[in-house]
């Protein structure tokens, strides 16, 4: 089903190349439809001006190319969201030779909707009916030649998960210029009036009357389940409710599901853990190997510090924390995949509402525990613009994984047996803050989306391991580009900054630019106990990445092997000597959770507020909540040592 | 009554929605309309209740489902 790509519209044999669309309702499969159709010659970027994702992809079927396009879950196509929008234009744009419907045939009904408005557009449309297996094992079965029949559309049964009914379903789209246009059996009995502005009521009954004629073995109530088979005469719900009982019971819902987020992040902080000391080794061998290589090219000192310190260093700092990536990743496809996610949502809604958000923002704010790249890029899931724009607001306050270090660092060296619980602590505050942050707006401006929650909750299914591999793939070379570029500059830049003073390049950091605004910035610091200029440029330097914190306080204060013990106890006794205590380092953790998200994530913001302005706002907003608490931290931790 | 006050596992007919122009258009493409048949499945929290009607669960928030008005179905 894989095939080459084709140049303009002509295939290599000289048939055209037959352009497909495909929709359907959110949930239907029309995805791992696509992913099976068109292998891993996939393409993703967004529709033109939108943070709408728009995937293409190509396939070829006994000789004929194929170049499909991946269109978002909608329910309709009355361009009430930014998905429906794109789905309409983009089949009006005449870009298209066959809508492929893609329907859920267990919500058949539903589905429906969908496509009279489809049969509206004056377009061939082919109607793929998915998951006719779940139909079977309630006992139902769709007369496809019928509802071909009332439609007026070629109608194929397929199963994109057991990859079945493929090849009927290319043939379909083939014959494409052999239909005619459809015409909606709304029309039948209504004056000439497009689908879509035909209310739901008109067009419902339609359906219905499908429904009766084509759905054989269902009774007559439409709202139950269907109570047909052996499942009637024992009343008894399918196995989604049985599982929702738990998975959403009033009590046992929040526990499972703080239990199941507990098990993510155990996976990804401890396996993920394992797996970057590994990675860290390879860094290590790297940055020495090349540091011998370029001695033996007799490249200069400069340029080899820029390679070896600034590049490799920045830049490799965030190819080590890829095992996290990849495994929080994974484990959030699979409850995606598996249906949880939406129940998640519907768990978290009650707390969520109180600040204002719906249940969905809890998702982004779950992926900022990992990386703010990704949590930010997962606010597109909201679909009110001022929601996305406060869930992107404090997102960065969730810890992302690359502030641990400093934790463990400061923490170790400072609380002793209580590092731990210092650790622990910084997450909590994340949180408290973002709950603050984003209460304190839902109360200046009541009209947030608390409450008002609308998620369909899927029937659970055994994930399919092939769409979650291509969701992580995506994933991670979002986050890979991410440190390819905007972090490979801002190493340059960091490197520059601190290697660079008023007389050139300079080997004595303290007589480096970066010193120097250090050392300027000290007082609006001191206050909050930071006024160290070495600590601050650790601080300037942690803009480029977090993890370079750790690194920046080596190179400025001459430790060696700063996070082995020998190194911490010189740290201390170091930081000691400047009168820097343990108020000072609750105040550094604090600065550090709270302050500038690294640049990678600036990027994101800017691209999803698509705003300079905003994304400014943000950011100084973040770097002055994190001037504030610390305050609050250093002197509380002062007066609680008095 | 309002949707939010109905009961666990009874099937209720929507009898009117008293919601902004555009949330109702959207739950009339999701197939929530007047006369729709609609189960409760679980409405135990104080905030957003699960139901189902025309085969598909959904998860509503409280601030839609006390502005959808039920009224018992003929069994």
């Amino acid at each position: 089903m894989e095939g080459a790509g084709a140049m303009g519209g002509i295939s290599l044999t000289g048939q055209k190349v037959i352009r497909a669309g495909l929709i359907g309702n959110p949930n239907c499969g029309k995805t791992t439809l696509f992913n099976a159709c068109t292998g891993a010659n996939l393409k993703v970027a967004n529709w033109p001006g939108v943070t709408v994702e728009k995937k293409e992809g190509q396939a070829a079927w006994q000789g004929r190319e194929f170049r499909l396009t991946d269109l978002p879950g909608v329910y309709s196509l009355a361009s009430y969201t930014m998905e429906e929008q794109v789905s309409k234009e983009f089949f009006q744009s005449g870009a298209v030779d066959v809508v492929v419907d893609v329907a859920d045939a267990s919500s058949l009904e539903r589905n429906l909707y969908l496509t009279l408005q489809l049969l509206e557009l004056g377009k061939p449309v082919v109607l793929a009916l998915n998951m006719m297996d779940l139909v079977r094992e309630r006992g139902l079965e769709i007369d496809l030649l019928l509802l071909s029949r009332l439609l007026g559309i070629p109608c194929v049964a397929i199963s994109a998960r057991e990859r079945t009914g493929l090849d009927m379903l290319f043939y379909a789209m083939s014959c494409y210029q052999e239909y005619e246009t459809p015409s909606p059996p709304v029309r039948k009995n209504h004056a000439p009036q497009r689908a879509e502005n035909v209310s739901a009521e008109v067009n419902y009954p339609v359906i219905e009357d499908i429904m009766l004629q084509v759905v054989k073995g269902r009774e007559k109530d439409m709202a139950a389940a269907p109570k047909t088979g052996p499942e009637a005469e024992h009343g008894q719900p399918d196995r989604t409710d049985r599982m929702d009982r738990y998975l959403t019971g009033k009590w046992l819902g929040l526990p499972i599901f703080l239990g199941i987020m507990v098990m993510v992040f155990f996976l990804t902080f401890a396996v993920g853990g394992w797996l970057k000391g590994y990675f860290e080794t390879a860094l290590e061998l790297v940055s020495r190997e090349t540091g011998f290589l370029l001695e033996t090219w007799k490249v200069s000192p400069m340029l080899q510090s820029l390679i070896v310190d600034g590049i490799i260093s920045g830049v490799g700092g965030i190819l080590t924390f890829l095992p996290n990536i990849f495994i929080l990743f994974l484990a959030l496809g699979y409850l995606e995949d598996s249906g949880y996610m939406a129940r998640a949502a519907f768990v978290m809604d009650d707390l969520m509402s109180r600040v204002g958000l719906s249940g969905k923002a809890f998702l982004p704010l779950l992926l900022g525990f990992g990386c703010s790249v990704p949590a930010i890029m997962a606010s597109r899931t909201l679909e009110n613009r001022r929601d996305r724009l406060k869930t992107i607001l404090i997102t960065p306050f969730m810890s992302c994984s690359a502030r641990l270090p400093v934790y463990v660092l400061f923490s170790s060296m400072f609380f002793g047996k209580y590092a731990m619980a210092a650790c622990y602590s910084m997450y909590l505050t994340g949180i408290l803050t973002a709950g603050v942050t984003a209460w304190v707006l839902f109360k200046l401006d009541s009209s947030g989306t608390d409450h008002m929650l609308l998620i369909e909750l899927p029937d659970y299914k055994a994930p399919d391991a092939k769409s979650i591999m291509l969701y992580v793939r995506e994933k991670v070379k979002d986050y890979l580009s991410k440190a390819g570029t905007v972090i490979f500059l801002a190493s340059i830049v960091m490197w520059l900054i601190l290697n660079f003073g008023a007389e050139g390049y300079v080997t004595d950091m303290s007589r480096s630019f970066g010193a120097a605004i250090g050392r300027q910035a000290a007082p609006v610091f001191e206050p909050v106990g930071l006024g160290y200029w070495q600590i601050i440029v650790a601080l300037i330097s942690g803009i480029a990445a977090k993890e370079v914190v750790v690194s920046s306080c080596g190179v400025l204060f001459g430790i060696q092997n700063i996070t082995a013990a020998g190194g911490m106890a010189d740290f201390a006794r170091v930081l000691g000597e400047m009168g820097f205590g343990i108020p000072n380092a609750c105040a550094l953790m604090t600065f550090c959770l709270l302050y500038v998200p690294c640049t990678a994530a600036i990027a994101a913001i800017r691209r999803e507020t698509e705003s300079k302005k905003l994304t400014a706002a943000f950011v100084l907003f973040q770097t002055a909540a994190a001037w504030i608490v610390s305050f609050i931290a250093y002197h509380g931790a002062r007066a609680w040592m008095i | 009554m309002r949707l939010k006050e109905g009961r666990d596992h009874h099937v209720y007919e929507v009898e009117n929605m008293h919601l902004e122009p555009g949330l109702e258009r959207r739950m009339g493409a999701l197939g929530l309309t007047k006369g729709t048949r609609v189960e409760i499945l679980n409405n135990q929290k104080e905030g957003a209740v699960i139901v189902k009607f025309r085969g598909t669960r959904f998860a509503l928030g409280r601030k839609i489902a006390d502005r959808i008005l039920i009224r018992e179905a003929a069994q």
